[in-house]
């Protein structure tokens, strides 16, 4: 379930929107503390629906939480 | 009353803050690992006797059904003690994905199990060999704690043996 190409500014956008708590995030998008806990910490690659979510609670696009790095995927 | 304080014991036993509700274990965490370390000790205790009576110690055959109550209490345990909470989200994709893979596990460990059963009979015994027929059934229960320790071997890695750890 790992995920290295995928990145995100969850942390940061949280902090940014009235230090939200992963509880409150979770609880905004429906799903548990632990799914965003794993999320944030890029153990996780969630699915586009929750993405979206994630998203739309921040008020931003989808590419402004996430980033997709094709470095990754040469391994280097 | 019981319910509680057995909650804040295994809370406690399995290294977790009891302060903060939120580092607790989900609900399949707590139910594998007490499924791994109940069916672990029944194995445990199974080999002991199964040992005992390689070496002649008087046991009656009737003391090898002790291990099995003993590995499938983890199931009862669970089903008392780890009550669904349905005031709270406590499942959603990533728990889906992670039973799933967890039920594939299972699924695999009892394929292995079945080709192990078929096989070293035959291995051990030689073609002409044969056995009772009350293997049958032991072979089905053994089938059965077999994925049961393979599931919540599966869910404990890949939730990472842990809670909720992380900062808010």
């Amino acid at each position: 379930m790992a995920n290295r190409e995928l990145s995100n500014n969850i942390r940061r956008l949280r902090f940014e929107n009235g230090e939200m708590t992963q509880q409150q995030l979770a609880d905004k998008v429906g799903v548990t503390r632990q799914t965003i806990i794993a999320i944030e910490a890029g153990k996780y690659a969630p699915s586009l629906p929750l993405a979206f979510r994630i998203a739309r609670v921040f008020n931003v696009t989808v590419e402004q939480v996430f980033q997709y790095s094709s470095i990754g995927l040469q391994g280097t | 009353m019981i319910y509680l304080t057995f909650s804040k014991v295994y809370n406690t036993f399995i290294g977790l803050n009891s302060v903060n509700k939120e580092n607790f274990m989900n609900r399949a965490q707590k139910m594998s690992l007490t499924l791994v370390i109940t069916i672990s000790l029944g194995l445990f205790l199974g080999i002991v006797l199964v040992v005992m009576r390689f070496f002649n110690v008087g046991i009656p055959k009737t003391v090898f059904l002790f291990p099995i109550f003993f590995a499938g209490s983890g199931g009862i345990i669970s089903l008392i003690f780890f009550r669904k909470d349905k005031s709270a989200i406590t499942s959603d994709e990533r728990d889906k994905l992670i039973e799933k893979n967890a039920n594939l596990a299972g699924f695999g460990a009892v394929y292995l199990f079945v080709i192990l059963a078929s096989f070293l009979p035959i291995g051990i015994m030689g073609q002409k060999g044969s056995i009772p027929v009350t293997w049958c059934p032991v072979l089905l229960v053994g089938a059965a704690f077999c994925q049961a320790y393979a599931q919540s071997l599966a869910i404990l890695i890949q939730y990472g043996w842990g809670g909720g750890h992380g900062k808010s």
